[in-house]
């Protein structure tokens, strides 16, 4: 049973490590952008709910209101600076790092290197939980898995879907022929942008209801999050999503049968292994690519 | 400078400074000073142990601080918690820095579509997974962190703070001078082509793996023992102060703002990003020191992305004297304090010397016109390398042969059952529609990709499962369709690399000797001392074909090597290929203009959809029914 509650938690768990991962996969694999800058958003997204939620008494959902579309120009206006200055994917990663750093720091200035955490009078999220049987899930984590889902999957549809996203998908393969077909790329590059900050709005606010955060609370976000980006597939949002629930059921089933101390280990493992065998991701079809 | 003056220089200057530093106190130097060039020292070494990986041959690292960190460690539970002696726990942490760098790079260097972002990645999952790892136990850490207590200092090396100084003298001394010898050797050399084209380093006979494995190693090591006094400098050692990413920001930063390509990037980068940090916390400013750190990276990779040395470089003597002037003069006045005399002295310097190098008229690169006249004016002789040592020009039998070769993509048959052979002084056409697997069996014949099925052999010599280097030292050289050359070196220098690790190895003014030759066999002598980038197509596909035959094959493999041209190049091309071809070399030409193989190949082979159908001389089988099919396609009644 304990096995059983633990795989189910990491599930959920992993329905959050798939929406942070979610906007970094879209810009890299269609922007050609690893923009390590979208953890300083998710960051941002956190610390603006704890901020709203606890001075104005907002229902930390609501934040979002205020969260999704602020993050949304800003996450815009990265992609637009990135495409103004002809940042290439590599360079982007330098520069990304830069700005993460910057973020880092600015976070600690405003809201100070101390642990914040939403009161439960203003988070009636924190507490809260269900129950299934004998098996109990926290509604904050339930509410992350559900929106992780929804956000994810929306996304993918989208992509898939829509006149828009297919013309992104174009660009993605082929930007010249996709420019001659006129897809206008600086357009859509803002629009992607914005949207992965958007998402980070929302897994910032996610995070916040259940978790402290601290500045440098990305950090614990890197390995993770770039393991499901590349088990994912860069730029396969569904791939994105399944990873996600995967390494977030693994992390769960092996802090359980082993000890905490050997999951950074399996983790770690895991993606080499992946890497190793299936470099392109666990869902891509074979062939020549 | 060459490496041994290099070397001398480098020597001086540390036994100058270590005397300063240990007779500091005797000097009157205040301790602070002392203090802030150990500090110096210690990032030089920091920084100069990154680029040796990073800058050299591209493959940036965000994992610098899981160096730092091990060889800190090393410090913590050595000394720090079971007394053990201090300058044991040094090389020590060298040691395990070196060994965790091997498993990262034996790691990382084994994936097959390892590009540097994902190394980038990699490398910055790394510290954050041994934080945690370090955070859960006991034995190294526990969460608790580690008071490093005093040790006791010899007496030869006076105070505690004075023997900080002089070990980060020391390894700041060895990092560099290590760097220094690297830069000037083979391994130098083969770096910076991996850094600018490797798979073309790798097919010419440079041992990508290899190299790329002991310039990470040798960082590791270097990072290490260095790490380890670091953690006497910050005297508590604790899981948040040592896995941050200001560690390797400040390592990326000093040396992309110094230049990464040279052994002196990161020391000038240590010296102008320390002091700047030193000023900016003497001044009460340490919260926006990452913040100004963070903002230079990202400004520096789009403004100028090579750094100072080369600016620096060209107005040395300039900058040296506003440097000193600058120093001298804000010193004299005596309303600044000395640091920041020198701090002003050394940003006056880059901003003069950026400013001169920016508004020197630049002349455009010197290229010469080429020889006029036809081709065919210049004596053949006069131009052909060296003939071939009669051994190999005589020996009958066969070069290349293939037998039964078969590869997949998962479930695509790019190529089936293929066999041929190819002998002495052949010019092999190899043709087929678009798809059929010409460029499949080229990257099979060089090594680039192992067969799924059967055997390749050079000169008798099976080739399976050897590296395209070890392939290039059996005799094969091949060109790109798409060329690939090394953007950073001269046309000389692209065609030298290829001398310089083919199977007639040379030193590298030797190397160049002979890539005049080379170059004056493909007509592109007036063109030595332009970049790749002045290039166009055809003088860069005559670039290709220079350094194949540099690396001296006995079979070079000519991928599309006409695609692209316009006639009057083609016949240029077709001359250079056939003077090649006379030097005693087998050529096999892939090719869809049935014009040119006609008049140049000696047999033609043709693939269609992966399987051989045709083989034999070139007006057989081009009137074969069989490969007219394949072309156009069936004949209707």
């Amino acid at each position: 049973m304990i096995t059983l509650q633990a795989a189910l938690t990491g599930a959920l768990i992993g329905g959050l490590y798939a929406l942070m991962a979610a906007g970094m996969s879209v810009t890299w694999g269609v922007l050609r952008v690893i923009n390590l800058a979208h953890f300083g958003l998710i960051l941002l997204g956190g610390y603006l709910t704890y901020q709203l939620a606890t001075s104005w008494r907002l229902d930390p959902i609501l934040t979002l209101v205020v969260t999704v579309p602020a993050l949304f120009v800003l996450g815009g206006a990265l992609q637009w600076a990135y495409d103004r200055l002809r940042i290439v994917e590599f360079n982007s990663l330098l520069v990304s790092f830069g700005l993460l750093i910057i973020t880092i720091q600015l976070a600690s200035d405003v809201w100070s290197a101390d642990f914040r955490r939403m009161s439960p009078a203003d988070n009636r999220y924190a507490t809260g939980s269900l129950n299934l049987g004998r098996i109990a899930v926290p509604t904050a984590t339930l509410v992350a898995f559900v929106a992780a889902v929804l956000l994810v999957g929306g996304g993918h549809l989208l992509l898939h879907r829509t006149f828009t996203g297919r013309g992104m998908r174009a660009f993605a393969q082929d930007r010249t022929v996709a420019a001659a077909f006129g897809i206008d790329h600086r357009r859509l590059g803002v629009l992607l942008g914005g949207a992965a900050g958007a998402s980070g709005a929302v897994a910032g606010m996610i995070f916040a209801l259940g978790n402290s955060i601290t500045p440098s609370t990305p950090y614990d976000w890197f390995g993770t999050v770039f393991a499901v980006v590349i088990l994912g597939g860069i730029g396969n949002l569904l791939g994105t999503l399944v990873a996600g629930i995967g390494i977030g059921v693994l992390s769960g089933l092996v802090s359980v049968i082993w000890s905490p101390s050997t999951e950074p280990f399996v983790l770690f493992l895991a993606i080499i292994l992946a890497l190793l065998l299936r470099p392109r991701g666990l869902f891509a079809r074979a062939g020549v690519a | 400078m060459n490496a041994r003056r290099g070397v001398a220089v480098l020597v001086a200057v540390t036994v100058v400074f270590g005397v300063l530093g240990r007779a500091s106190n005797a000097i009157g130097l205040p301790a602070y000073d002392v203090l802030l060039a150990g500090t110096i020292l210690f990032w030089m070494t920091q920084a100069t142990s990154w680029n040796l990986l990073s800058g050299f041959a591209g493959y940036f690292s965000f994992g610098q601080g899981a160096y730092i960190a091990v060889g800190a460690y090393t410090t913590a539970v050595y000394f720090g918690r079971h007394g053990g002696n201090v300058f044991l726990a040094i090389p020590i942490g060298g040691l395990l820095g070196g060994i965790l760098a091997a498993a990262v790079g034996a790691v990382a260097f084994r994936l097959r579509s390892l590009r540097g972002e994902i190394f980038a990645l990699l490398t910055l999952a790394v510290p954050f997974i041994l934080a945690a790892y370090a955070r859960i136990t006991n034995w190294v850490d526990g969460g608790q962190g580690t008071t490093i207590r005093l040790p006791r200092v010899p007496a030869w090396m006076g105070s505690f703070q004075q023997m900080v100084f002089l070990l980060n003298l020391g390894l700041a001394a060895l990092a560099v001078g290590v760097a220094l010898v690297v830069y000037h050797t083979r391994l130098g050399h083969g770096l910076a082509a991996i850094h600018d084209a490797e798979a073309a380093a790798e097919v010419l006979g440079v041992p990508t793996f290899r190299y790329k494995m002991v310039a990470i190693v040798l960082g590791g090591v270097l990072s290490g023992l260095s790490g380890a006094v670091f953690a006497l400098q910050i005297g508590f050692v604790a899981v948040e102060s040592l896995f941050t990413l200001t560690l390797p920001l400040t390592a990326i930063v000093i040396s992309v703002l110094g230049g990464r390509r040279h052994w002196l990037g990161p020391v000038i980068g240590a010296l102008l990003i320390v002091t700047l940090q030193d000023r900016l916390s003497a001044g009460g400013l340490e919260n926006w020191s990452a913040i100004i750190l963070g903002g230079l990276l990202a400004a520096l990779v789009v403004l100028a992305p090579h750094g100072l040395f080369g600016r620096l470089r060209a107005r040395w003597w300039l900058a040296l004297a506003v440097l000193v002037v600058v120093t001298a003069g804000m010193t004299a006045s005596g309303y600044y304090d000395q640091i920041d005399a020198l701090l002003y002295g050394m940003l006056a310097a880059v901003v003069v010397a950026t400013i001169a190098d920016t508004l020197r008229p630049r002349k455009p690169a010197a290229v010469s016109r080429p020889p006029d006249g036809p081709l065919e004016a210049t004596p053949l002789e006069a131009v052909v390398p060296q003939p071939r040592s009669a051994g190999t020009a005589t020996e009958p039998g066969v070069l290349v042969s293939c037998d039964g070769v078969t590869r997949y993509f998962g479930g695509v048959k790019a190529l089936d059952d293929v066999s041929f052979t190819v002998g002495h002084s052949e010019i092999v056409g190899l043709v087929g529609p678009n798809g059929s697997g010409k460029t499949t069996l080229v990257n099979l014949l060089s090594g680039a990709m192992q067969p799924t099925r059967g055997r390749i052999a050079i000169s008798g010599q099976p080739i399976a499962g050897l590296p395209a280097h070890r392939v290039a030292h059996a005799g094969v050289a091949r060109t790109y369709q798409l060329p690939k050359p090394f953007a950073s070196m001269t046309v000389r220098d692209n065609v030298a690399m290829a001398v310089m690790f083919g199977r007639t190895p040379a030193p590298l003014h030797a190397a160049r000797q002979a890539a005049e030759r080379h170059l004056a066999t493909v007509r592109l002598s007036h063109l030595a001392d332009a970049l790749p980038d002045a290039l166009n197509l055809h003088q860069r596909q005559l670039l290709e074909m220079a350094r194949a035959t540099a690396a001296d094959p006995t079979v070079l493999l000519l991928d599309e090597a006409l695609a692209g041209l316009n006639p009057a190049e083609i016949d240029d091309a077709v001359t250079v290929i056939r003077r090649i071809h006379a030097t005693g070399i087998s050529i096999i030409i892939v090719e869809h203009l049935l014009r040119v193989l006609n008049q140049l190949a000696t047999r033609i082979v043709v693939l269609d959809r992966g399987t051989l159908i045709a083989d034999g001389d070139p007006m057989t089988v081009l009137n074969d029914p069989a490969v007219v099919r394949a072309y156009l396609g069936r004949q209707r009644a």
